[in-house]
């Protein structure tokens, strides 16, 4: 059953749990007993977005509701998308994109909310031949939210999407990625970021379905744990049988800034071709030793030397963001997260 | 001209999975099909003290309620419980005074397989030359173990698990079902309820076992499964290796192979442990028959600096099914996993290891080589976890999969619970079919094809070879060889 078929319906025991293996570090089901009521619908002032000076179509879903985005073939667009929660109420949402072909948008998604709402997003994005897509999530919850996103990504030959995730966790938040890759040398990046504090939790699952030959994925997450909060990583690459050349990389590393932090992740290949170049690599730790003595040793606060060191492992990620304008929102987002 | 022959005959032995035969000996069998009453059978038939037959019979009951688990990368239809024997045994007396009491035929059966049961046939061999005290399974039971007595002088206790509940209860029921609870799972329940036999190791404290310990497990009869248990305690400061080996015959019907293994090692002690695994793959064309091999072994590190090495090389059974873990307790205590897993024709494995980091300090390392060729499937499936307590925990984990031919499939599923911010873990994972320049290279200096992918398919699994004991790592390099047979081309 899906969360949103579980919110829907208001069936709790619908919920995933951690019996099912896809959700095992995110337990909905022992979390939520009972569906809270509907979310009313909300007329008020909702501000601002972090990426409302970027873009030139802006959209905005408060508690629920449904929106498209269709470019033409060959069109350009940038597109702010909000999706707020107001209230501790539930609802889902609907996002469908559709990009024609040879089309170019760069697509500014961000999640926002006050309370304890229970939420879910679906997203079903297509892009045709030659289209190319940059998507940018910057999930700013509450500490009481449980907010789930999905997206469901197909691609054309020839296509080019890329993603990066930011995510400063919720009470249980899971940010859900599900590419149907189709080869033919179309290119794809998804990216992650994630920096938890206090109790948080933020989970990051892509999968990746490589269905036919020539296609590529890089992806790289990276995330900075402290308090007790809990970063969760499943990634899953899947080259089908006869998907050859397929060339997919795949990287998550993790710092965990305290004593009762935790991280778990789960990078899976999943690989029915002989004729391909898969790797995965995946580290959990603290910050270099060596690294910090060094900065504190010329006169730097151990505060100020940790978010250096925490700012430039971050920033690998960050930097692989295109869209400069983009870009600098999610620095300037990962930087007053790390300050502290 | 030496070369050529070997190389004829090598070719004539790779024709077929060469342990395939059947031994015709008269064998006591308990009636097919498993209930309270089996379980009551297979105790009395041990003169087992009634303790014994209570373990087993709430097991059993544990059993009842538990489902089988589904969860493994591999398919195979279900498996019908009551059609299959829990107890084969040789009719004549196990247990005995000399080898001149077993059946000559079992005995043939051991040399056809290369195991010397003959302590003098061990001490013929070179002087200087390793030895090694075997303990040899034959279905449901221990036939023969030899060097006992020069064990039994250093005070280490090597002996079949049903003799071990006879002279030593006590350090049966302090140990036995504390590394594996038994009702840890489906199959290791199961196991608990019919084990038949096994080994039984207790090193004493500050003892290096003075020679290798071993093992050899054959499946003969039809329709019968094999249960056995072995349980191996390293005293503080003991050492000791041991080795493990299999083969059953070829046989249509599948045949399952449900073993628990608990390692125990206190203060300073250390157990390498060895397995190569050549129970019988099915046919590799249809995939019909072949051993399911559903094992649980795991090693409890209970004392400080204590160290286990699991060492295992996987070429047989239709399905694999096993995860050799270590529960790094003790401080400063570490595990290794090293493992080659090779599945050809329609052989599937999910195999794997658990580290699990409790105490300070501890480190543990994974080396894992998957190959996968014809139309078989291998997963890599591993855990490494730290408690918040296991500060300064430490894991390395490395897992290379290689791809022979098109219709192959090989999975990496690494879990990574990382609970405390003083515990450092790495894992990489790679998957690539064999180079085309290295073929080319290798092939370029007159080598066949066949020959070629042998060579550089040791070298893929050279780490972990590298790790076996001498006499095992000579057999397993040649079953690499045997197990790729007619892979490519």
């Amino acid at each position: 059953m899906s969360v949103a078929a579980a919110i829907n319906t208001r069936d709790a025991s619908a919920l995933p749990g951690k019996r099912d293996e896809d959700w095992r570090w995110t337990d909905l089901r022992g979390l939520i007993r009972a569906i809270p009521d509907p979310s009313e619908p909300f007329a008020g002032d909702v501000g601002r977005g972090p990426f409302d000076g970027l873009a030139e179509d802006r959209r905005v879903l408060v508690n629920g509701g449904e929106t498209r985005i269709d470019v033409a073939a060959g069109q350009k667009a940038v597109v702010a998308l909000r999706v707020l929660a107001r209230g501790a109420g539930s609802h889902a949402t609907m996002v469908a994109v559709t990009l024609g072909p040879n089309a170019r948008v760069r697509l500014l998604e961000s999640y926002e909310s006050d309370g304890g709402s229970v939420s879910q997003t679906t997203l079903s994005i297509t892009l045709a031949d030659g289209a190319v897509l940059e998507r940018v999530v910057l999930a700013q919850d509450h500490e009481h939210a449980v907010s789930v996103s999905q997206a469901e990504v197909r691609l054309a030959p020839r296509a080019d999407y890329a993603q990066t995730v930011a995510a400063s966790g919720a009470r249980r938040q899971r940010l859900e990625t599900r590419v149907t890759h189709p080869g033919g040398h179309a290119v794809l990046r998804l990216d992650g970021v994630y920096l938890l504090a206090g109790k948080r939790h933020s989970d990051q699952t892509t999968v990746v379905t490589h269905q036919n030959i020539d296609g590529t994925t890089a992806q790289l997450t990276k995330g900075v744990v402290r308090d007790q909060a809990r970063g969760v990583f499943q990634g899953r690459i899947v080259v089908a049988e006869g998907a050859d050349r397929t060339d997919a990389r795949m990287g998550h590393h993790a710092l965990i800034l305290s004593d009762r932090a935790e991280v778990d992740a789960k990078p899976e290949l999943e690989i029915y071709a002989d004729d391909v170049s898969c790797a995965h690599g995946n580290t959990v730790g603290a910050l270099d030793e060596d690294a910090l003595f060094y900065a504190r040793q010329r006169g730097m606060p151990a505060g100020v030397a940790t978010a250096m060191l925490t700012e430039a492992f971050i920033g690998e990620v960050i930097d692989r963001i295109s869209f400069e304008g983009a870009r600098d929102v999610v620095r300037a987002w990962a930087a007053e997260r790390l300050g502290g | 001209m030496a070369a050529v022959t070997q190389t004829v005959e090598h070719v004539a032995s790779l024709e077929k999975y060469k342990h395939g035969f059947v031994t015709d000996i008269e064998q006591d069998f308990a009636p097919k099909g498993l209930s309270a009453d089996i379980v009551r059978f297979i105790s009395a038939k041990k003169n087992e003290p009634e303790w014994m037959l209570e373990w087993r019979l709430g097991a059993f009951e544990r059993w009842l309620a538990m489902e089988e688990p589904d969860w493994a990368k591999v398919s195979f239809p279900r498996i019908d419980y009551q059609d299959s024997y829990y107890y084969a045994a040789p009719s004549k007396k196990a247990g005995l005074a000399s080898l001149d009491e077993v059946d000559p035929d079992i005995l043939e059966t051991y040399k056809k397989l290369g195991i010397p049961l003959r302590e003098q046939e061990v001490l013929a061999g070179v002087m200087g030359a390793p030895r090694y005290a075997v303990d040899a399974v034959f279905d449901s039971v221990s036939v023969v173990t030899t060097f006992k007595k020069e064990l039994a002088e250093v005070g280490v206790i090597f002996c079949s698990m049903s003799e071990a509940i006879r002279e030593h209860p006590e350090l049966v029921k302090q140990y036995l079902g504390t590394v594996v609870p038994v009702s840890d799972n489906y199959f290791a329940c199961l196991n608990a309820a019919v084990f038949s036999d096994g080994s039984f190791v207790y090193v004493p404290p500050g003892v290096r076992c003075p020679m290798e310990l071993s093992t050899y497990f054959r499946i003969n009869a039809e329709n019968s499964g094999q249960f056995e248990r072995t349980l191996i305690i390293a005293d503080k400061g003991a050492y000791v290796s041991y080795l493990e080996g299999c083969t059953a015959p070829m046989r249509d019907e599948n045949q399952l192979h449900a073993a628990v293994v608990e390692l125990v090692t206190l203060d300073d002690a250390e157990i390498k442990y060895s397995t190569v695994q050549n129970w019988y793959p099915g046919d590799p064309e249809t995939g019909k028959g072949g051993i399911y091999n559903f094992v649980t072994k795991r090693a409890d590190c209970r004392g400080d600096r204590s160290k286990v090495s699991w060492t295992q090389v996987e070429t047989g059974s239709s399905i694999t099914w096993k995860y050799p873990s270590c529960v790094l307790r003790g401080d400063g205590s570490s595990g290794e996993f090293y493992s080659i897993a090779i599945t050809n024709g329609r052989q599937q494995a999910d195999t794997g290891t658990k580290m699990i980091h409790l105490g300070k300090d501890t480190r543990s390392r994974i080396i894992s080589k998957g190959i996968s060729a014809g139309k078989s499937s291998n997963t890599y499936r591993g855990l490494v976890s730290a408690h918040p307590k296991a500060t300064g925990a430490r894991n390395f984990t490395q897992c290379d999969s290689l791809l022979i031919g098109k219709h192959s499939a090989a999975h990496t599923v690494p879990y990574i619970e990382a609970r405390n911010g003083h515990a450092k873990f790495e894992h990489e994972a790679t998957t690539t079919r064999l180079s085309e320049d290295q073929l080319f290279y290798v092939m370029q200096r007159g080598l066949s094809q066949e020959e070629a992918v042998q060579l550089l398919v040791n070298g893929f699994v050279k780490d972990v070879l590298q790790e076996l004991p001498m006499e095992f790592a000579v057999e397993a390099q040649k079953l690499v060889a045997i197990s790729l047979e007619g892979s490519v081309g």
